[in-house]
C-alpha cells in the first residue's frame, strides 16, 4: 500500500494567495489530470430480466424476493394467531404509522430481539442470485472464482451481489432499484459529494502506465441542470476528510483505467451504513468519449456494519418496506463473506463488493480553492477531527424507535391485547 | 354612505378654495411651503421605474420594508427605457398593484415596532386624531416622497384623511397609515412631475425649479429621490448656482451610491431587463437556469462598475479588456475552474478564450439569441443599436423567402450570406449581420464552440469597408470607432433628461463627445460634465400647455435672501 | 337614475331561479349605461374575451387545404388545423377571407394585422396602436359591475409580457403571466366568496375610499401647466383610479350567490419554458382559473394572449423557433403546404381547443359558461411566411347567451376584419354602431351570425 506524503499539501497551504483573484495554475509532478464528480453510485447489481424491475430473470429465476406474510412469521415465532393478526393490524395503537410495529423485533427464542440478536432465530432464508453473470471487479486475481461480467470478463468477485442481489431494495436495472433511487436522490439534492481525480505522468492520458486515481469528499453541492440531471463543469473544492479518501495506483489502456495494485480505501457509502471501507480495493473504469467516467470500484467491505446499518434504519420499517426478514440478511452475509484481513485462517469479516459509478467532468480544486489539483495526494493529515454522527440520531435503540410517551413498550414481556380481550377487560 | 362622501367632498372643496385664497396673497414668510407668485408650467411627467421606486422606499423608510409586487412593464424607445417611460401612464391593474403596495408599505412603516422611529412626534391621545402630530408626519414624508414640499392643499387633504381615519377606527396610527397610503399612490409620487418657473435671470424664459433640478440630478447619479442635503440645496436656491450645483455633483459622484446610478444606466442601455423573462430550451442549453440568468446580469454590471467607476478606466476598454468577475454557476457555463472561497471572484479571460469584453459575456450573448440557437442577426442589430446608436428598421412584409430558404447550408453563416446577396434583404443585413457573424464562436448561451455540424465556424466579417475577424476583431473595431463614445454621450444625455435628442442638441453633444475624449473617456467625469451644463436643465415647453389662471398652484423655491432678486 | 322594478327580483323571475351569476351595480353613479342593457330585459349580459395567437394558420393567400372549410354555413367540415375545435364545433363560427386594409400605410410585420382587428386602423408605427383596442369599449359597457373591469392574461412565456389592450395606443395593459399570479389576482387577497354565508362589509375598504378621494381632489391643481401629451397620461391615471374606486364599491356590497362558483386551490409554480408543450399546458391551467374567475363573477371581460405575434415558441429539442420555421420552410411540392409549420399551427389550435373546453366545462344556468360568453379568437397574419394580412383566421366562440347563431363558416372575399370586430361588439351588447377608420370603417355587422 503506497501513500503519498502530505508535505506538498502543507506547503501549498502556507503560501498566501491575494484576495479573491484567481491565479493561473502551474503543472506539478503529474503531466495530466482528469477530474470528475460522481453523479450516481450504487452497488453493482446485474439485472437478468428483460423488462420491469422485479421480473424473473437469469439472476433470480423467481423474480425479486416475494412479499412476506408477516402474520405467519409471527406465528412461527411463537405468537398466537390472534396476537399476530393484532400486531399487524394498523388499528393497533402500539403500531406507529411512521416507525412500524416495534414488537416485530421480538421474535427470537424467548422473545429475543432478532435485530440485535439475529441468531436467536433460525435462518429464514434469503434466496440468492443463481445466475452466472455479475458486475464488479476481479479482486482475487483468480478467473475461476466469481461471476462472468456482461461483456465476458471472467472472475468477477461480488458475493455481496450473490447473496443480496434478489432483495427488493437492491435488485433492478441500472438506476432503478429502490435503494439506489433513494440514496442517489439524497446525494444529488446535496447530502454529500464525491469527486474523483485521475492523474498520470505519461503523455497520453488514454494510454499511460503511471496513473493514480483519487477519491475525495467535497462540501460543495452538485447542481442540477434544466432537465434534472447533474450539470457538468461545476467546480468542487476538496474537503480533507479523516476517513473518506481513496488513492489507488493504476494504468490506462485505450481509455480504460485498471488498478495496478490493490489499496485500502474508504468512501461515503450510498446507504445506511455510511462508511464504505474497501480492503484490497481496485478500480475498473472507463473514460468515455463525451468526457464522462463510468465503471466500478470494488473491494472487500466489512459485512456486519451493512447489517447494522439496516437495523439502525429501524428494523420494522425496513422489513415491511423491502420485503425481507433482517435476520436472513445477517445469515446470508455471514455465509457468503469471503475475505479475512487476518489471512486465510482468520474469521471472514469482509465480503467482496463493487460500487458502480457514473461521474461527469468537473473542476476539482485544492482545499484552499486556489488552484485545480494537479496530482493525486492525501489530505487526511489536515482533515478536521471526525465527529461520528449516527445516521438517524440516537433515537433508534436496538433497531426500533421506543415510544417516547412510554405508554406502549415492546419487548419480550409485552402483553399483546387484541381488542376483544381489552374490551372484556374494560367491561370488568 | 353616499351622503357622507358628498359631505366629505364638499368639506374638502371648501378647504381647497380656502387654500387657494391663502395662496393668492404673495407671502414672503419663512415657511417655504406657502406659495409665491411666479407662474409655473410642468414640462414633463415621467413614471418612476421599479428600481427608483424601491430605492426611494428604502431611503425613506429603511431597508427593512418588504416590497412584493409586480410592476408595470416599461417601454423602450430609441434604445432607452428612460425615453420610452416618458410616454407611459398607469393602467387599472397597475393602479391596483401600486395601491396594494402603498397599503402594505404603510402597514410596515407604521407597524407597532417601527412607529417609534418613523413618527417624529407622539399624539396627545393615541386613540384619537391629532392634527399637529399628523401634520408633522405628513409634511416631512410628503416632502421626501413628492420630492418637494407639499402645498397646503395637499397637506390638508391628507390631514383630513388621517383625522377621519383616526376617529373612525379609534387609532391615531390607523389614520396616519391612510394618509401615508394616499401619498404613496398619488401621481406626484408615482410620476416625476417636472416643474418650471419663470427664470429670474432671463425675462420671459423658464427654468426648472430647484426641486426639479434636484430630482433630475438625484435620479441621474443615484437612481433615487433627492436626499436631505439635495433638498436643502433646492430649498435655499444653491442648486441654481454653478458652485452650489458643482458641490452637490461632487458629493454625489464621490459617494458609493454613485454605483447605483451607473448600474441603473447600464441596465437600461444594455437592455439587461431582458433577463426578467429570458427562457432557453433545456434540451439544448441544460446549464441555463434562473441562477445563471441572474449571475450573468450581475457579472456585466460588476465588470462595468469596477472598470469605469472604481478604476476610472477608459470606457472603450469595455470592448477589449477581459478583466471581469465570475461566480461558481457562471464558471460552469464558461467551463473554467472557480478558484475562490467567496461568492464572486475577479477573473481575466486569457487571449486564447477568444473573448473580448462585454460583447462576449454570457449576458450579451444569451440575451440576444434564441431559446435554442445563437442569432447573428439579432446580435448584430443590438451591437448597432446599443453601441452605435443605429436603429434597424423592421423587415419588409412582402419579402421573398424562396431565395433564402434552404437552410441545409451547413452553418448559420451560409444562410445569412444568402440574405446579404439578395436585393430585398441586403440593405439591412449587410449592416446587421457582420457583427453578429463575428460572434458565432459563442452559442445561444454564450458557451464557446468553434465547430457547427462538423464544420469549423468562420468568424471573419466586413463592416463599413473594414475587414475583421472574430470577437476580438469586433471589439477592436468598436474601440476604434468614434461613433461609439459619441453614442454613449448621447445615451447619457437622453437618459438624464428623459427625452429623445433633437437637432438642436447636436452641437452640444458633439462638444461633449470631444470633451469626453479629452478626459480619457472616463465615465464619472462625463456624467459630471453633462450634469453641470445648462443643457441638462433645458426647459422644453410642451405643446398644448393647460393654462391655469394666474393663481399659482404649485410651490416654487423660496427667493434667496439677497438683494436685488427680481420676481 | 332608477328603474320602476327592483332589478334583482326582476331578473330572478326571468331566470326562474336558475343558477346564473349576475353582479349588480350598487351605486347609481357607476351605472354608465348598464341601465339600458338591463332595462330591455331581453338579454343577459354575457362575458367577452379576446384570444390572440401568433403566426396565423397555414393556408396561403391563393388557397389551401389546412383550415378554410370549403363549405359555408352550418355544415362546414372541420379542416385539419381546426380538428381541436371538434368538442365545441357547434358553438364556434369560423370567419375566413377577411383582411386588414392599410390605406397606404406599410404592413408592419406581426403588428398591423391584429392592430387593425383591435383598433380599427392600421397603425403608423410598430409597438403602438393609433386608437384604443375595442375590448376597452366592451369593458366600459359591461365591465363595471364586477370587481375587475377586465383581466389581461399572457400565457406565452415570452421575453416581455404581451398585451394588446390599450386605451391610449401607447400604454398596454399589464397581463398576468403565470397561473399563480392569475390565481392571486382572482382568488387571493380581496376575493370575497360569493357563496359565503357570513359576508360582512369590510370597514377598512371604506377607509381606503377616503385615500382615493384625497388624491382626486388634487386633480385640478395637478393638471395646471401640463402639456397635452401629459394630460392624456394623467387622464389615464385618473381613469385607473376610478376603476379602483369602483372595485372598492363592488367589494362593499354583498355579492350575489353563484352556484357555479367554486374557488380553486392555489396552483403550484411551474418552471418557465417556452416550448409548445409548456405554453399549451400554461394556457390550459390559466384557462381553468380564468373560467372559474368568470363563473365567480370577478370579471366579465378578459384578454388572453396564447403566443405573441412573433411567437418564439419551439418544439423542445429543436433549435429553430416557430417564427423562423414559417419563413424558412418551403412549401412541400406534393402536399401543397408547409408541413412543419402546419404541425405547429395544429398544436397552437389545440391550445385554443383546450381553452374553449375549459370554459365549456363549467355548468351555468341551463348551459355552460361558454354558452354565456363570446370569445373572439384571432391571429396577426393569414400567412406568416410572407406576413400576409389577408385571410386572417378569426373565430367567434360561445353562444353569447343565445345571441350568437354559432356553428357557421362565413367566407368573405376581402372584406375588412373590422366587420368581425363590430359583430363581436354587438353580440355582447356594447352600444356600438360602427367601427374602424378609412376603408376599414364599417357599420355592417355579419348578420348571419346574429340571432
Amino acid at each position: 500500500m503506497k501513500r503519498y506524503l502530505i508535505a506538498t499539501a502543507v506547503t501549498l497551504l502556507t503560501i498566501a494567495f491575494p484576495g479573491s483573484a484567481i491565479a493561473q495554475q502551474p503543472s506539478r509532478s503529474a503531466k495530466w489530470t482528469k477530474t470528475y464528480v460522481v453523479e450516481w453510485n450504487e452497488p453493482a447489481m446485474y439485472y437478468g430480466a428483460k423488462t420491469g424491475v422485479i421480473d424473473p430473470g437469469t439472476d433470480c429465476p423467481n423474480g425479486t424476493n416475494p412479499e412476506i406474510d408477516w402474520v405467519k412469521v409471527l406465528v412461527d415465532a411463537g405468537y398466537t394467531l390472534e396476537e399476530a393478526k393484532w400486531l399487524r393490524n394498523p388499528a393497533n395503537p402500539t403500531r406507529s404509522p411512521v416507525h412500524g410495529q416495534n414488537q416485530m423485533a421480538f421474535r427470537g427464542k424467548d422473545r429475543a430481539n432478532v435485530y440485535v440478536n439475529p441468531t436467536s432465530t433460525p435462518d429464514p432464508g434469503l434466496a440468492p442470485v443463481t445466475g452466472t453473470t455479475g458486475e464488479g471487479v476481479n479482486l482475487d486475481g483468480d478467473e475461476k472464482t466469481g461471476f462472468t461480467g456482461p461483456t465476458g470478463e471472467k472472475g468477477i468477485d461480488n458475493n455481496f451481489y450473490k447473496c443480496l442481489g434478489c432483495w427488493k431494495t437492491y435488485r433492478g436495472p441500472r438506476r432503478l432499484s429502490s435503494g439506489a433511487l433513494q440514496f442517489n436522490d439524497s446525494m444529488r439534492n446535496g447530502a454529500w459529494t464525491t469527486v474523483i481525480v485521475v492523474a498520470g505522468e505519461g503523455a497520453d492520458p488514454m494510454n499511460d502506465d503511471k496513473v493514480t486515481v483519487g477519491f475525495y469528499v467535497s462540501n460543495d453541492k452538485m447542481v442540477k441542470d434544466g432537465n434534472g440531471n447533474i450539470a457538468r463543469d461545476y467546480t468542487f473544492r476538496i474537503a480533507p476528510h479523516a476517513k473518506y479518501e481513496g488513492i489507488l495506483p493504476a494504468r490506462t489502456s485505450n481509455g480504460k483505467i485498471i488498478s495496478t495494485a490493490p489499496a485500502d480505501i474508504m468512501l461515503r457509502d450510498p446507504g445506511y451504513t455510511r462508511d464504505l471501507e474497501l480492503l484490497r480495493a481496485q478500480v475498473n473504469l472507463e473514460m468515455t468519449p463525451d468526457g464522462a467516467l463510468t465503471g466500478y470500484v470494488g473491494g472487500y467491505r466489512p459485512w456486519e456494519p451493512v447489517y447494522k446499518g439496516w437495523v439502525n434504519a429501524r428494523g420494522p420499517v425496513i422489513e415491511v418496506l423491502t420485503w425481507v426478514q433482517l435476520p436472513a440478511v445477517y445469515y446470508a452475509l455471514r455465509r457468503n463473506a469471503d475475505y479475512s484481513p487476518m489471512g486465510t485462517d482468520g474469521e471472514k469479516t469482509h465480503i467482496s463488493f463493487a460500487l458502480r459509478i457514473d461521474a461527469l467532468p468537473a473542476f476539482v480544486m485544492t482545499p484552499d480553492a486556489s488552484k485545480e489539483v494537479a496530482s493525486v495526494e492525501s489530505y487526511k493529515a489536515i482533515a478536521p477531527k471526525e465527529t461520528d454522527k449516527p445516521a438517524l440520531g440516537t433515537y433508534v435503540v436496538d433497531g426500533i424507535v421506543p415510544d417516547r410517551s412510554g405508554k406502549f413498550q415492546a419487548g419480550p414481556n409485552a402483553v399483546i391485547l387484541p381488542p376483544s380481550a381489552s374490551a372484556t377487560n374494560k367491561n370488568q | 354612505m353616499m351622503g357622507t362622501q358628498l359631505l366629505i367632498k364638499r368639506w374638502v372643496c371648501g378647504v381647497f378654495i380656502g387654500a387657494l385664497a391663502l395662496a393668492v396673497t404673495p407671502s414672503f414668510n419663512s415657511s417655504a411651503q406657502r406659495a409665491g407668485v411666479a407662474r409655473t408650467i410642468k414640462p414633463a411627467l415621467r413614471r418612476i421605474t421599479e428600481t427608483q421606486y424601491r430605492r426611494t422606499i428604502a431611503d425613506v423608510f429603511g431597508p427593512g420594508i418588504k416590497i412584493n409586487a409586480r410592476f408595470e412593464p416599461e417601454k423602450r424607445e430609441e434604445g432607452l427605457l428612460a425615453i420610452g417611460n416618458a410616454e407611459l401612464s398607469l393602467t387599472s391593474s397597475g393602479f391596483e398593484q401600486y395601491f396594494a403596495l402603498a397599503i402594505s408599505i404603510s402597514d410596515q412603516a407604521l407597524g407597532e415596532r417601527q412607529r417609534a422611529t418613523s413618527v417624529p412626534c407622539k399624539p396627545a391621545n393615541p386613540n384619537q386624531s391629532d392634527d399637529v402630530c399628523a401634520r408633522q408626519f405628513i409634511e416631512s414624508y410628503g416632502e421626501r416622497l413628492f420630492r418637494r414640499p407639499l402645498t397646503e392643499s395637499e397637506t390638508l387633504a391628507r390631514l383630513k384623511t388621517a383625522s377621519a381615519g383616526a376617529e373612525r377606527s379609534g387609532d391615531f396610527y390607523a389614520g396616519l397609515k391612510l394618509a401615508l397610503t394616499s401619498l404613496l399612490v398619488a401621481p406626484e409620487f408615482i410620476f416625476r412631475v417636472e416643474t418650471a418657473e419663470l427664470d429670474p435671470a432671463n425675462k420671459g424664459q423658464y427654468r426648472l425649479d430647484g426641486y426639479t433640478k434636484a430630482t433630475r440630478v438625484s435620479f441621474f447619479l443615484w437612481d433615487s429621490a433627492p436626499d436631505h442635503e439635495l433638498l436643502t440645496a433646492a430649498r435655499n436656491g444653491a442648486i441654481h448656482t454653478e458652485a452650489g450645483l458643482k458641490q452637490q455633483l461632487n458629493r454625489m459622484i464621490s459617494s458609493p451610491r454613485f454605483e447605483d446610478g451607473v448600474r441603473a444606466f447600464f441596465m437600461d442601455m444594455l437592455q439587461l431587463d431582458g433577463f426578467e423573462n429570458l427562457v432557453k430550451d433545456p434540451a439544448i442549453y441544460p446549464k441555463f437556469n434562473q441562477t445563471v440568468s441572474d449571475s450573468a446580469r450581475e457579472q456585466t454590471l460588476k465588470t462595468i462598475i469596477d472598470s469605469l467607476v472604481r478604476k476610472k478606466r477608459d470606457y472603450r476598454d469595455l470592448f477589449t479588456s477581459n478583466d471581469t468577475f465570475i461566480n461558481r454557476p457562471l464558471a460552469a457555463v464558461y467551463r473554467i475552474p472557480f478558484a475562490s472561497n467567496n461568492e464572486w471572484a475577479s477573473y481575466t479571460f486569457p487571449q486564447s478564450s477568444g473573448r473580448s469584453g462585454i460583447l462576449t459575456q454570457v449576458s450579451f450573448l444569451s440575451l440576444f439569441a434564441h431559446p435554442g440557437t445563437s442569432s447573428p442577426t439579432r446580435r448584430g442589430i443590438k451591437v448597432l443599436e446599443i453601441f452605435l446608436g443605429e436603429l434597424t428598421p423592421e423587415p419588409p412584409a412582402n419579402v421573398d423567402f424562396s431565395k433564402v430558404q434552404d437552410s441545409s447550408k451547413g452553418t448559420v453563416r451560409g444562410r445569412l450570406l444568402d440574405h446579404m446577396n439578395n436585393k430585398g434583404c441586403a440593405g439591412c443585413h449587410r449592416r446587421t449581420d457582420p457583427p453578429g457573424l463575428a460572434l458565432e464562436h459563442f452559442d445561444g448561451l454564450g458557451q464557446l464552440r468553434t465547430t457547427e455540424n462538423g464544420k469549423s465556424i468562420d468568424v471573419s466579417a466586413e463592416f463599413d469597408g473594414v475587414k475583421f475577424d472574430g470577437a476580438q476583431g469586433l471589439g477592436k473595431l468598436l474601440r476604434d470607432d468614434p461613433r461609439v463614445p459619441a453614442s454613449l454621450v448621447r445615451n447619457i444625455y437622453a437618459y438624464g433628461v428623459g427625452r429623445k435628442t433633437e437637432d438642436r442638441d447636436e452641437a452640444f453633444l458633439s462638444d461633449q463627445t470631444k470633451a469626453f475624449a479629452n478626459i480619457g473617456y472616463r465615465l464619472p467625469d462625463l456624467m459630471a460634465q453633462i450634469a453641470s451644463s445648462p443643457e441638462f436643465f433645458r426647459v422644453v415647453v410642451p405643446s398644448g400647455v393647460h393654462r391655469a389662471s394666474s393663481t399659482p398652484v404649485a410651490p416654487t423655491t423660496a427667493p434667496k435672501k439677497t438683494k436685488g432678486v427680481s420676481r | 337614475m332608477s328603474l320602476p322594478i327592483d332589478r334583482r327580483s326582476f331578473l330572478r323571475g326571468m331566470l326562474n331561479g336558475a343558477a346564473v351569476c349576475v353582479g349588480l351595480p350598487f351605486l347609481d353613479r357607476f351605472l354608465n349605461g348598464n341601465g339600458t342593457a338591463f332595462a330591455d330585459g331581453a338579454r343577459l349580459p354575457v362575458r367577452f374575451g379576446a384570444y390572440f395567437w401568433g403566426l396565423g394558420l397555414t393556408d396561403t393567400p391563393t388557397g389551401g387545404t389546412r383550415w378554410v372549410p370549403s363549405k359555408t354555413g352550418r355544415d362546414y367540415e372541420l379542416m385539419p388545423e381546426l380538428e381541436s375545435l371538434k368538442p365545441v364545433k357547434d358553438k364556434v363560427s369560423v370567419f375566413s377571407g377577411f383582411r386588414a386594409i392599410g390605406d397606404g400605410r406599410p404592413n408592419l410585420v406581426h403588428w398591423s394585422g391584429h392592430a387593425s382587428i383591435l383598433s380599427g386602423v392600421a397603425p403608423a408605427a410598430t409597438g403602438r396602436f393609433d386608437g384604443p383596442s375595442f375590448d376597452t369599449r366592451i369593458a366600459d359597457a359591461i365591465g363595471t359591475s364586477t370587481r375587475f373591469k377586465v383581466i389581461d392574461i399572457d400565457a406565452s412565456m415570452s421575453r416581455q409580457p404581451v398585451s394588446y389592450s390599450t386605451r391610449t395606443g401607447n400604454t398596454f395593459a399589464t397581463p398576468e403571466t403565470t397561473p399563480l399570479a392569475l390565481y392571486t389576482r382572482l382568488f387571493g387577497a380581496g376575493f370575497q366568496d360569493p357563496n359565503s354565508d357570513d359576508w360582512k362589509p369590510d370597514p377598512s375598504i371604506m377607509l381606503r375610499q377616503s385615500v382615493l378621494s384625497a388624491i382626486k381632489d388634487q386633480r385640478q391643481a395637478l393638471m395646471a401647466g401640463v402639456g397635452k401629451a401629459d394630460q392624456i397620461k394623467l387622464d389615464q391615471y385618473f381613469t385607473s383610479l376610478r376603476d379602483m374606486e369602483n372595485q372598492l364599491a363592488i367589494q362593499l356590497q354583498k355579492p350575489e350567490k353563484c352556484a357555479a362558483c367554486a374557488p380553486p386551490a392555489a396552483p403550484k409554480e411551474t418552471p418557465r419554458s417556452a416550448s409548445v408543450d409548456a405554453v399549451r399546458a400554461n394556457t390550459r391551467a390559466m384557462a381553468r382559473l380564468l373560467a372559474m374567475g368568470l363563473a365567480c363573477n370577478q370579471t366579465r371581460v378578459f384578454n388572453f394572449v396564447h403566443t405573441s405575434g412573433t411567437s418564439e415558441t419551439y418544439i423542445a429539442g429543436q433549435s429553430k423557433i416557430y417564427h423562423q420555421i414559417t419563413h424558412d420552410e418551403p412549401i412541400d411540392a406534393k402536399l401543397g403546404y408547409q408541413p412543419e409549420t402546419s404541425k405547429l399551427a395544429s398544436i397552437v389550435m389545440e391550445a385554443l381547443g383546450d381553452f374553449l373546453v375549459e370554459l365549456d366545462a363549467i355548468k351555468e344556468g341551463e348551459g355552460t359558461l361558454l354558452d354565456n360568453s363570446l370569445i373572439m379568437a384571432f391571429s396577426d397574419t393569414g400567412y406568416a411566411k410572407i406576413h400576409s394580412i389577408e385571410n386572417i383566421p378569426m373565430f367567434l366562440a360561445g353562444r353569447a347567451g343565445g345571441r350568437h347563431k354559432a356553428g357557421q363558416h362565413i367566407h368573405s372575399t376581402g372584406e375588412s376584419v373590422t366587420r368581425v370586430s363590430l359583430t363581436a361588439m354587438q353580440l355582447v351588447g356594447a352600444p356600438v354602431g360602427e367601427f374602424g377608420s378609412g376603408t376599414m370603417k364599417t357599420a355592417r355587422p355579419i348578420t348571419e351570425v346574429i340571432a
